[in-house]
């Protein structure tokens, strides 16, 4: 007789895993990542080989020290290194930069619970960390404008590793968007309302569409765990980036700044906006 | 398409005494006992029972307990089918009264395919003004096109029984070959209408339009699990039902298609509820629909579609998203049994769940507007109090939100999970209010 398998519905699942979504993130990376280090040079080779490697050893480090189980190969902490090294200057050390990739992993993702815990994003929180620890090290060469075309396609006033190539940027974030494995509703949302506030307070659009910023769109902002789940919430999450976005690139003029500072305090207030947009089920509830 | 016939006799036969949700049977054969074709072989006193009648006629072997489709084991009659076609008198009823008519669908053991006798279905206490049929399995309602003016029929009687005024029935848009076999099907002379649910025009459009007692309605490309009666009303209706409502209490009444063959069986024919058709897919060399005597055990069934093909490593019974997988293929198709799937060894999950990364897939796929993930996790800390105040109740267990989850986690078992309790905590508080 023939033995079966006896287990829980359901008997078919979608092939997705974080997994998959992890390293998807860092395929739509790689690109801008060869970009910059085209434009840089070696520079930012050594800040991303070296952000990574922080993110990776101190994930190794935590997971070993506590007996838990080793999630390096789900990509994520080489996503959140990857991520952090794009949004910092070329002219930074190596060795601020694997400080504070360790920094993002050990106390932004760690610290907090590990994956699908943490309430800002590694990356953001690391970036923060670098700023006002070597803040004369954190800011840029120069500030990006991008006026024509070729500017999208080859940014020479990049200061951010991730600025060289806006367009890079936004072709492999839509594709995630395509692929169905990021949610368009957050970066939709924080797209129109940052260029429809920014319009109509007269800031010209070049400064507004930089390569951080598109970053910030499509990958800081679609970082599932620091966004609220419900659907009218992440709608609101979006609207509410683009406003302090704008409100902080108005009144400073940098805009840059204006979109990392944005996601930060949106961050914050994720799931206050969660646990106020709760939907109601179909059909509505009778009693209360 | 008609469905493959059984044309070898099974070994033996298992008639579980309890195959709908509802009271079990007691038996009325006894070991050594001969029984023919229709013999009533359960019996039970209560509100909501089915009889049990034997499709086979042979010797009873025992009366035990055996592995049921549901996983369960219950008390079934075992019996040794012999070559013969001896059976009892089936007495035709054509002009019955409706209360006689529901007589005899309650006497047939008729049950519907969401576990209710079609007898309660159609008579629940509320007023009803729409009876839906659901033909929105394609494989089970392409099966049944071949008999589709016995199933119109059928159909018709039930709303006769019933006392209801309109019948609407339903099928999938993309479900082509029933939408022709509808469109040439005649109901007293008269073609039948075949219309689309589009937006806001629900079944209520076309009834006003049109002086028929019953029109067809092609709405969308979702299947209406038994779980789905909320939705399927509001789909078809325009009437959502509120949480912790009956689809009885917003005038509506839900039956199958194989119930309507049933009801016909019973009144032109005579014949109790003895056989249905159910799916068979995945991996067998032949599948396709089956037309299946109930007790027949899934072994024989699937030696009918050619049987396996490779190594099985899972049989599911109704369908991949919340169906059981069963131990033993010895189990018996019972008349709440739909489908079989059938999985290879590879095909089988292993998968690991890990942690939630909040993707909010679940929320964005849940038919019923729920955060399946926050429930779950909920659920799992034993907060079951906030796993109400999420709705937690509201959920149908479809199954959608567990099978899109990246994290792998069992979201549907932790949600029924809290549910029970849920239930479990109002039975213990109803009480105590009456008290004070």
């Amino acid at each position: 007789m023939t033995t079966f398998t006896v287990s829980p519905p359901p008997h078919r699942r979608s092939k997705i895993s974080i997994k998959t979504l992890m390293w998807g993130r860092v395929a739509a990376l790689v690109p801008i990542s060869l970009a910059a280090i085209y434009f840089f040079g070696f520079a930012a080779l050594g800040n991303i080989a070296a952000s990574i490697l922080g993110a990776v050893i101190i994930e190794f480090a935590i997971e070993k020290a506590f007996k838990y189980e080793l999630t390096i190969l789900d990509g994520n902490a080489v996503y959140i290194g990857l991520l952090l090294a794009l949004i910092c200057p070329p002219t930074l050390p190596a060795w601020m930069i694997f400080l504070a990739a360790m920094f993002a992993v050990g106390i932004g993702k760690h610290a907090f619970g590990g994956i699908g815990s943490y309430v800002f994003h590694p990356a953001l929180a690391a970036w923060v960390f670098l700023s006002l620890s070597w803040a004369q090290d954190m800011l840029p060469g120069t500030t990006p404008i991008t006026s024509s075309f070729s500017d999208m396609m080859l940014e020479t006033g990049a200061g951010f590793l991730g600025e060289v190539s806006p367009i890079l940027v936004l072709l492999t974030g839509v594709a995630l968007i395509a692929m169905k494995l990021v949610e368009w509703r957050i970066p939709v949302t924080y797209f129109l309302t940052t260029v429809i506030l920014a319009t109509l307070l007269g800031d010209p659009l070049s400064y507004v569409i930089t390569g951080t910023f598109l970053l910030g769109v499509l990958f800081f902002a679609t970082e599932t765990v620091t966004t609220p789940v419900t659907k009218n919430g992440r709608i609101i999450y979006g609207i509410l980036c683009g406003v302090l976005t704008v409100l902080y690139g108005y009144f400073s003029g940098n805009y840059v700044w204006g979109t990392l500072y944005a996601l930060l305090l949106s961050n914050a207030i994720a799931p206050y906006i969660e646990v106020n947009t709760l939907p109601k089920p179909v059909g509505g509830v009778a009693h209360e | 398409m008609s469905a493959i016939k059984l044309d070898k006799l099974p070994e033996k036969v298992i008639l579980p005494l309890k195959q709908h949700d509802g009271i079990a049977c007691a038996p009325l054969v006894k070991k050594g006992e001969e029984v023919v074709i229709g013999q009533k072989i359960g019996d039970c006193e209560g509100s909501d029972l089915a009889y049990v009648h034997s499709p086979y006629c042979g010797t009873v072997e025992s009366v035990v307990e055996m592995p049921n489709p549901s996983g369960k084991r219950v008390l079934s009659v075992i019996i040794n089918p012999l070559e013969c076609a001896d059976s009892v008198d089936f007495v035709p009823e054509k002009d019955a009264s409706p209360s006689r008519l529901l007589e005899i669908i309650k006497e047939a053991g008729i049950v519907e395919y969401y576990q209710k006798p079609t007898y309660l279905a159609l008579k629940p206490g509320e007023r009803i003004d729409t009876l839906i049929m659901n033909a929105t399995f394609p494989l089970i309602a392409n099966a049944y096109l071949d008999s589709l003016d016995k199933v119109l029929e059928g159909f018709r009687l039930m709303l006769e029984a019933g006392g209801i005024s309109r019948g609407a029935i339903v099928i999938r848009a993309d479900d082509k070959e029933s939408i022709k076999a509808f469109k040439n099907a005649k109901v007293d002379g008269k073609p039948l209408i075949v219309a689309p649910i589009i937006g806001k025009r629900h079944a209520d459009y076309y009834f006003e339009d049109s002086e028929d007692e019953i029109i067809v309605l092609a709405g969308g490309k979702i299947t209406y699990t038994p779980t789905m009666m909320n939705l399927l009303s509001g789909d078809v209706m325009g009437r959502k039902i509120p949480l912790g409502y009956k689809p009885a209490d917003v005038h509506v009444a839900v039956c199958g298609v194989k119930s309507a063959k049933a009801v016909y069986d019973a009144v032109y024919e005579g014949k109790p509820y003895l056989e249905n058709v159910i799916t068979v897919s995945g991996a067998v060399n032949r599948p396709g629909s089956v037309l299946v005597k109930f007790g027949t055990p899934i072994k024989d069934v699937v030696e009918a579609c050619g049987g396996y093909k490779g190594e099985p490593g899972k049989v599911i019974i109704n369908g991949t998203r919340v169906g059981v997988a069963i131990y033993s293929d010895e189990s018996p198709v019972a008349k709440d049994t739909t489908g079989i799937v059938v999985q290879t060894k590879d095909e089988v999950l292993r998968d690991v769940s890990s942690a939630c990364i909040h993707c909010a897939r679940c929320v964005d796929i849940c038919p019923m507007n729920l955060l399946p993930g926050r429930i779950a996790v909920m659920a799992d800390q034993g907060m079951y109090e906030k796993c109400g105040e999420y709705y937690a109740l509201s959920c149908i267990e479809c199954g959608d939100c567990a099978a899109v989850c990246p994290a792998k986690k069992h979201l549907v078992q932790l949600i029924r999970f809290s549910k029970l309790q849920l239930l479990e905590m109002c039975a213990e508080t109803e009480p105590a209010e009456v008290t004070e």
